[in-house]
């Protein structure tokens, strides 16, 4: 509970920040947010200690997938001037995180195996990563459309487009490594449960997350491979995690119904 | 307040007069040297510097006699204006005493500037000293002045934020750019046109490491430039060669029409994959199509959006300003109590150290011999103690007074030449008219006693 109070205060300063660019408000926020941080480290420990990893159910993992990201933005703020970042990433922790605890534990489900955990760890991990390189891209998309539309006095002391740019194309060169390996487990997964001819495995989402990969793919070949920056190459950032985003909302809605 | 400096300002800026007449009294820089050697030549002038900026045009002077300097002052300007006295009378400011100084600290300090805050100031104040002692025309009151002058331009300019946000339209741009891109070296910077603004930006982007392309119409012109800011030529006619490889561009081309065309960014373009390219336009009428502003990857900014942002700037400055004038008003007063101690700094140091030298010397004595010579530590402390305390009380209401009557310019003088007759006293320099005003010697609250032959 605290932590999600912590994590909505500190949206709203975040937010508040991105509006006025204040200075003095960063640290209340900062402050904010490190208390939710904290208390979801804490409760995620107390859960461990319960039996229940963060991995071993679907409302676990898109709460670790809420607590990496709000970790990512303490660092990004701290480490690379990426205050504004607070202003997209800590309410989509905060919407992880809700969903995550409004979601009914089902004691009846089945607990997964290891192949199972490592699969769901992966992807929270891929998904985690490559919402912070949407929510740079975001940043970036706000911050060209200012600095474009002349708004001088809107763009804070913020770090500048390119660095934007620099670290989103590292996201999502982390993450889709990891991803990778994470749709390959989740496809020997499936495999084993009941191949692919089950109904099973005739899931939309899945058909989503290869898509959502492709989408990765070609954007790391295009920037990589071509240099290809700048807009373009934020949108597809934005495309690559929408698709990511769908999957896990199947997947709750799937917990849930 | 009278401060008993002999120093005087005349002069007129942007406050007082337009341009017109502003530049019928601006002197070239190679001629202030020997503008100033005639200036000292005048009647009941002493020390003479001159600044001349575009913005104002101030002889600072040292005299004796304040009255006929300025007199013959007026008359001076008004000649080399080839105007009446009375028609540049109107536009003429004068300051004596402190209040020349306070002048000057406030232009050092850039707060009497058009742009408050602006950097270039504190560099031409330097300048006017400087060209006054290669004139051989300053001395120790100018020394004083222009030290103190220097000492709390940079306190301002450190303590507050009177400079923080740029408010020159090149470094406007240039912070602008910032916002895009993550330093500037290695970006190409690409000059279209060979405009003086494009100078300054270019320069100060040269010297954070970015590499300069310069095109032109004529190409000697580019050849020329690029010669002076340290850039290579590249062809008119490939000007959208040129854009691909460009990072920042600066246009100032007095072409009646765009020379950027939207067609022509749009092409060049195609061959950036997405690297942002920004344009900046400071040439009126605009080089840039308006068009270019909706192509995707590519900032434009023109004179206007400059011009907006730095007023801004400006405008927070003014909050900056209130702080900067209490802090020069504070090393003014500061200023006087060091100016005025060096008058009669060294004459109190060698009051006390006679006086003092004369009870220790008494009190050991008397401890030396007979009656007090046995007695024990503790009451030799007691004794040498009284002598010392007693000297302090008599020389406390001579000190204060010396203080005080010393900031009079004739009576302090007198003053201080009486009390070293009385005493006996042999004082270095008669400070007042000498050199004892040395820019070390700004720093330190107290007199110093190094300079004093005290007896």
């Amino acid at each position: 509970m605290v932590e999600i109070l912590a994590y909505a205060l500190a949206s709203a300063l975040y937010l508040g920040y991105l509006f006025t660019a204040r200075g003095p408000v960063t640290r209340v926020a900062r402050a904010a947010l490190s208390v939710g941080v904290a208390a979801q480290l804490s409760d995620i420990g107390l859960r461990c200690v319960a039996g229940q990893n963060p991995v071993s159910s679907t409302p676990e993992a898109v709460a670790l997938v809420a607590f990496l990201i709000a970790c990512g933005t303490l660092v990004a703020g701290l480490r690379y001037k990426l205050t504004a970042a607070g202003a997209f990433s800590v309410p989509a922790s905060l919407t992880l995180l809700v969903l995550a605890r409004v979601v009914p534990a089902d004691p009846g489900t089945p607990r997964f195996g290891s192949l199972g955990m490592a699969h769901v760890l992966l992807a929270t991990l891929g998904v985690a990563v490559f919402a912070f390189a949407a929510v740079l891209a975001v940043l970036y998309l706000v911050e060209e459309g200012r600095l474009r539309r002349r708004r001088f006095d809107r763009v804070g002391r913020e770090a500048p487009l390119a660095t934007l740019d620099r670290l989103a194309l590292r996201c999502v060169s982390i993450g889709f490594p990891v991803f990778t390996v994470a749709l390959l487990t989740g496809a020997i997964w499936i495999a084993r449960l009941g191949g692919i001819a089950s109904p099973e495995a005739r899931r939309p989402e899945y058909l989503i997350a290869v898509a959502a990969w492709m989408a990765f793919g070609a954007l790391l070949v295009a920037r990589v491979g071509a240099g290809w920056r700048g807009r373009r190459a934020a949108w597809l950032t934005l495309g690559g995690f929408g698709g990511t985003l769908l999957v896990l909302f199947f997947y709750i809605l799937r917990y849930a119904v | 307040m009278p401060g008993g400096i002999d120093f005087l300002v005349m002069g007129l800026s942007h406050r007082t007069a337009p341009l017109v007449v502003r530049e019928r009294l601006a002197v070239a820089p190679d001629q202030i040297i020997e503008t100033v050697r005639g200036l000292a030549k005048l009647p009941a002038v002493r020390e003479v510097a001159l600044l001349s900026t575009c913005n104002r045009v101030e002889v600072y002077i040292a005299s004796p006699d304040p009255d006929a300097a300025i007199a013959s002052l007026r008359q001076d300007l008004a000649e080399r204006a080839g105007a009446e006295e009375s028609e540049l009378g109107s536009h003429l400011y004068v300051r004596v005493d402190v209040e020349a100084v306070h002048h000057l600290f406030r232009v050092a300090s850039s707060l009497d500037s058009q742009v408050v805050g602006e950097p270039q100031i504190l560099g031409q104040v330097k300048q006017a000293h400087d060209s006054a002692i290669a004139a051989g025309v300053a001395g120790p009151v100018l020394g004083a002045c222009f030290t103190g002058a220097f000492r709390i331009a940079r306190r301002v300019r450190r303590e507050t934020e009177i400079a923080r946000n740029p408010v020159s339209l090149s470094s406007v741009a240039i912070d602008y750019a910032r916002k895009i891109f993550e330093g500037f070296t290695g970006r190409t910077v690409l000059l279209v046109g060979a405009g003086k603004m494009a100078d300054l930006a270019a320069r100060a982007l040269r010297g954070q490491g970015a590499e300069l392309v310069i095109t032109n119409r004529t190409a000697e012109r580019a050849a020329e430039l690029a010669a002076r800011i340290g850039g290579r030529v590249h062809s008119f006619e490939d000007l959208a060669g040129a854009l691909v490889r460009a990072d920042i561009v600066i246009a100032s081309t007095g072409a009646r029409q765009p020379v950027l065309t939207r067609d022509l960014v749009a092409r060049a373009l195609r061959k950036r994959r997405g690297r942002p390219l920004f344009l900046i336009d400071i040439a009126v009428p605009r080089d840039v199509e308006a068009g270019c502003a909706e192509l995707s990857d590519v900032f434009v900014a023109d004179i206007d959006d400059l011009q907006k942002q730095a007023d801004q700037h400006r405008n927070g400055r003014r909050g900056e300003a209130d702080r900067a004038e209490a802090m020069v008003e504070g090393e003014v007063a500061r200023f006087l109590e060091a100016y005025r101690g060096r008058r009669v700094g060294p004459t109190i140091t060698a009051l006390r150290g006679h006086v003092l030298s004369i009870s220790r010397g008494e009190a050991e004595r008397a401890l030396s011999s007979p009656p007090l010579a046995s007695i024990g530590e503790r009451e030799r402390r007691g004794v040498l103690d009284l002598a010392e305390a007693i000297a302090k009380k008599l020389l406390h209401g001579p000190q204060v007074v010396l203080k005080r009557g010393g900031a009079d310019p004739v009576d302090g003088a007198a003053l201080v030449a009486t009390v070293q007759r009385l005493f006996e006293l042999e004082v270095a320099e008669p400070a007042a008219t000498t050199a004892a005003v040395l820019p070390a010697e700004a720093e330190t609250d107290a007199p110093s006693a190094d300079k004093v032959v005290g007896r």
